[in-house]
């Protein structure tokens, strides 16, 4: 189980939910796993991280929750984006992109 | 948005704590579930994969955890138990609860129902448009200091035309008048003559009809009358068609044209009518100071420039009326210090003395709560070695207290109806504005921001104490069953006693100093004799009884007949020994007049004070008692058309005769020259507490005045005449309503009913407080007892007696006593001082009343340490070393 791991920058958990969950809703573990697969493994969502943040980005009003069935037909909570969060993920990545824009300009330069 | 997203998502956490709980634990278990069937899928045993996902979780528990610190109800949730907590310990020990509840009710209900009071009374706004802009235009007398004097008509006709200080300037003047209801007899009624701008230059709208018209208020226009609330309700039967309805008022008519509202109370609480007088310059005299005049103060004028601008015009009218205005100027005064100005040293004081009490109740608490604590030290303990943060302790100490506090708010507010119904009873009715004191919004907030602080003192407190004295675990499982509180502890509780000692103290000396005020105040010498005698007061109004003094004495002649004929009946009752008549009864200053001493008349241009005038009838003196000094008194010969004369006082025959004997000299007043014919002894004039005043008595036959007291001296009591005084009057004139029908007793008592209310008041606070600091010391004695039980043991197997420890403990609790009265003495000297109004016949400093005072203290101390004191000394040596 040498998996390679990083864990996730605090701050930018959040942005990560929100981009996962603009695709379609889902519940915890299936929202670690596809952060795990689309970063190719390198990121770990650990559970007492990840549902932290979902408790914080529904006090934000980002995101809602609702119990609904699994394909399993096991009960579980799935999460999806509201209108606001939509909203907020674009505000989220464009200043992602600029913060990494200048971090990779200054890595370049010195 | 996101605010009230948050809070109903808390809310929700909070009320459905349970159901969230299970859905987290749901959740948590999917997620740990599929971890592992993830990993089996990898390949893993199903124990490995187990394994690996607890890692990988590290640890469900802390993961809960912080899912709940994120659903963010652990505080509230945390606050909830810490109640509940709470509510459990109060419960398991429910003597001190019981003990704690009380004294905080006491203190807190005692508070509630003065700060009413003071808030009724003194800080709520009083009831006028903008009110800080009205004042009270006095006029002054440098010559004889007189401050606060009424002006004269042509005065106040200048005032209003001159004066630019003022958006208006009202007259007015106090002026019983006969009622007549049309079945009934005639009844007095108190009223005020005023002019027509006076309800719109205060701001009192009326709720029924309307103000005085222009008309109404020019001489021989409609006579209207304005009434009170009570009046309308009372006597008008509250009727919405009053207005038109004629009233006969010292037998004329006058049409009701307004109802004002119950706050309406000025210029006094009394007053039911209010009439137009109708005045132009040429009604009075320049020198006659019959009205007073209160103005509104235009809106960007302040007090000091007006004052500035009345200064200069009183010059100016100095110098334009040199006989009548010499030496006259004008003092404005806010007509909040005219109204409340005489009750508010009273009233502070008690709020000062009842802050002390709560204070008292305070440390008393404190003390219970420390005492509490040491026996919960082992609790502590073990608490703070379970991982409880000193914040978390001194948050269950305030919550405990705070629950004490409130429980004991809401029991004091539950009370408060009653407190305050009691405490209006007791209240004196010169107390002005008392119908507006009542439970507010203020009141209520003010209750619970006291209990708030409260709370907060005594529950941080022993929680200080508990940190600063490192309660440790091991000291307290070890000291087990001991649990004896460390003699640091024990020296804290000393001093709160004896700081409660030292405000008890405060309060004592207080209370008795207004205690020997009052006695000495009753007890003093009126220089009369007050015992059976029965006042009567009466009016005659003028339209059968002329008052005209163009014609004088003969226009008098329909009042001289009517006094003559009253006091011959009133004489002849049985039961009555004698009858007299005064202008005004002894208590009443009655007015002043200026005069001039034959031969002397340059010290009268000078200025000289005005001479207290009270016409009398002959045997004033003789019915009262009060002793003839020199020449003789007045016979009945010294009737209207014999030469006029004149008694003085001691007083004044002293000051303006120090020399030489008063009989025989001539002095002038009202246009007469008068021959001083004797020498009275004093009579206190203005109350009990000022000195006689200089004073001149002429014969009312020869002074008449249309409004008198009657007195009788009565051979037993002067109440039981009452009835058939009332019967003399019908008879004599069936038109005339006597009022003020009184016993002298009684009308001594009235005049000293504030100082009695401020008396009982102290005097019950004080008491309270003393109580207070028994209970105080009682506890820290017996406790002391209770920890020292084996030394106590030790010492009688030492060979001690049970005398040297009784000694021994009662040393123990006059020595806080001694200490505490030490610091009250010095509190006392410092706070007594604000008591110095207050005061008659004894200096705030008294030194023998701050010795007795601070002994009683150290009685009480001994008092209170005694059953302590006889609990050690029964201490049986063996068992006393059995409990080691």
């Amino acid at each position: 189980m040498a998996r390679p791991q990083t864990d996730v920058l605090q701050g930018t958990l959040d942005l990560l939910i929100l981009k996962a969950l603009s695709l379609t809703p889902m519940h915890g573990w299936g929202l670690s796993q596809r952060l795990e697969q689309i970063s190719r493994e390198v990121l770990q969502v650990n559970p007492g991280s990840l549902y932290p943040a979902l408790e914080r980005l529904q006090d934000r009003g980002w995101i809602s929750a609702e119990w609904r069935q699994t394909e399993n037909n096991r009960r579980a909570k799935y999460y999806s984006l509201t209108k606001v969060g939509l909203r907020q993920l674009g505000v989220e990545t464009d200043a992602w992109r600029r913060f990494v824009g200048a971090v990779d300009e200054i890595l370049r330069t010195t | 948005m996101s605010i009230s997203n948050w809070a109903t998502r808390r809310l929700r956490a909070l009320l459905h704590r349970d159901v969230l709980e299970a859905d987290m634990n749901d959740e948590l278990r999917l997620h740990f579930e599929l971890a592992v069937a993830d990993g089996v899928r990898r390949g893993l045993s199903s124990e490995q994969a187990t394994a690996e996902t607890r890692r990988y979780f590290g640890g469900v528990e802390q993961v809960k955890e912080t899912y709940r610190d994120a659903r963010g109800v652990r505080v509230i949730e945390e606050l909830l138990r810490d109640v509940r907590y709470g509510f459990r310990a109060l419960r398991r020990t429910p003597g001190f609860s019981i003990v704690v509840l009380l004294t905080l009710t006491l203190g807190i209900g005692a508070n509630s129902a003065i700060f009413s009071v003071v808030r009724g009374v003194l800080l709520r706004a009083l009831p006028y448009a903008d009110p800080h802009r009205l004042v009270m235009v006095w006029e002054i007398d440098r010559d004889s200091g007189t401050q606060s004097e009424n002006a004269s008509i042509p005065d106040y006709f200048d005032f209003a035309a001159r004066a630019r200080s003022f958006s208006s300037l009202a007259a007015f003047a106090e002026q019983p008048l006969n009622y007549v209801a049309t079945d009934g007899a005639p009844e007095r009624v108190s009223a005020a003559l005023v002019s027509g701008n006076f309800f719109p230059a205060l701001g009192v709208p009326t709720t029924l009809g309307r103000g005085f018209s222009d008309a109404e208020d020019r001489p021989g226009g409609p006579r209207a009358v304005i009434v009170s609330d009570r009046f309308w309700r009372t006597r008008l039967g509250g009727a919405r068609d009053v207005l038109g309805r004629i009233l006969r008022l010292d037998e004329v008519s006058y049409a009701v044209v307004g109802v004002v509202p119950r706050t309406m109370q000025f210029p006094t609480a009394e007053i039911d009518l209010w009439v137009p007088l109708q005045l132009t310059p040429e009604s009075g005299e320049r020198s006659s100071h019959g009205i007073a005049v209160v103005g509104r103060l235009r809106s960007n004028v302040t007090i000091g420039a007006a004052q500035q601008e009345m200064t200069s015009l009183a010059s100016q009218l100095e110098r334009e009326y040199p006989r009548d205005n010499k030496a006259r100027g004008v003092r404005l005064e806010q007509l909040e210090d005219t109204l409340l100005g005489p009750v508010r040293p009273a009233l502070r004081i008690l709020l000062g003395a009842v802050a002390l009490v709560l204070l008292v109740a305070c440390v008393n608490v404190a003390n219970l709560m420390l005492a509490r604590l040491t026996a919960r030290g082992r609790e502590v303990a073990v608490r703070s070695a379970l991982g409880a943060s000193g914040l978390r302790l001194t948050r269950q100490f305030v919550i405990e207290s705070l629950i004490l506090t409130l429980a004991a708010s809401a029991l004091a507010l539950g009370l408060a109806p009653l407190t305050l119904r009691a405490l209006v009873a007791l209240a004196p009715g010169t107390l002005p504005r008392l119908n507006e004191v009542r439970l507010d919004g203020t009141v209520l907030a003010v209750t619970l921001g006291v209990a708030f602080a409260v709370a907060m003192a005594f529950g941080v407190l022993p929680a200080i104490a508990s940190r600063g004295w490192g309660v440790s675990l091991n000291d307290h499982l070890r000291g087990g069953q001991r649990g004896g509180a460390s003699p640091h502890q024990q020296r804290v509780r000393g001093a709160l006693v004896m700081s409660e000692m030292a405000l008890a103290l405060v309060l004592l000396v207080g209370a008795a100093l207004l205690m020997q005020s009052f006695w000495k105040l009753r007890r003093v010498d009126l220089g009369w004799s007050s015992t059976n005698v029965l006042r009567v007061q009466f009016q005659l109004p003028s339209t059968r009884y002329p008052q005209s003094y163009a014609g004088y004495p003969r226009s008098w002649s329909r009042i001289l007949d009517f006094q003559r004929e009253l006091l011959a009946q009133s004489a002849a009752l049985p039961g009555a020994r004698s009858a007299a008549l005064a202008s005004n009864d002894p208590l009443d200053p009655g007015f002043t007049n200026s005069f001039v001493i034959e031969g002397r008349e340059a010290e009268a241009r000078n200025g000289q004070a005005e001479l207290a005038t009270r016409p009398v009838s002959a045997n004033y003196f003789g019915t009262l008692g009060i002793p003839l000094q020199q020449g003789r008194g007045f016979q009945s010969s010294d009737d209207a058309n014999a030469a006029p004369v004149v008694l003085i006082n001691e007083a004044a025959a002293r000051k303006y005769f120090p020399t030489e004997s008063a009989v025989g000299h001539r002095v002038r007043f009202w246009g007469t020259w008068r021959t001083i014919v004797g020498v009275v002894g004093n009579e206190r004039f203005a109350g009990l507490a000022a000195e006689p005043p200089p004073a001149m008595y002429p014969p009312i036959t020869q002074a008449p005045v249309a409004s008198a007291s009657l007195l009788i001296r009565t051979s037993g009591d002067p109440l039981q005449l009452s009835g058939v005084v009332r019967d003399v009057f019908r008879q004599v004139d069936p038109g005339i309503a006597p009022y003020g029908i009184a016993s002298m007793t009684e009308v001594i008592d009235s005049s000293i009913a504030q100082r009695r209310f401020t008396m009982q008041l102290l005097a019950g606070f004080a008491a309270l407080a003393l109580g207070l600091a028994l209970i105080g010391v009682y506890g820290v004695v017996s406790y002391g007892v209770a920890r020292r039980t084996h030394e106590i043991g030790v010492r009688m197997a030492l060979g001690a007696t049970r005398n040297d420890v009784v000694r021994h403990v009662l040393r123990d609790g006059s020595r806080l006593a001694c200490y505490g009265a030490l610091l009250g003495a010095l509190g006392a000297l410092a706070a007594t001082r604000l008591l110095s109004t207050q005061l008659y016949g004894v200096k705030s400093s008294d030194p023998v009343t701050l010795a007795v005072a601070a002994g009683a203290i150290v009685v009480i101390a001994i008092v209170g340490s005694y059953v302590p004191a006889r609990r050690a000394a029964r201490i049986a040596p063996v068992t006393a070393l059995q409990i080691e």
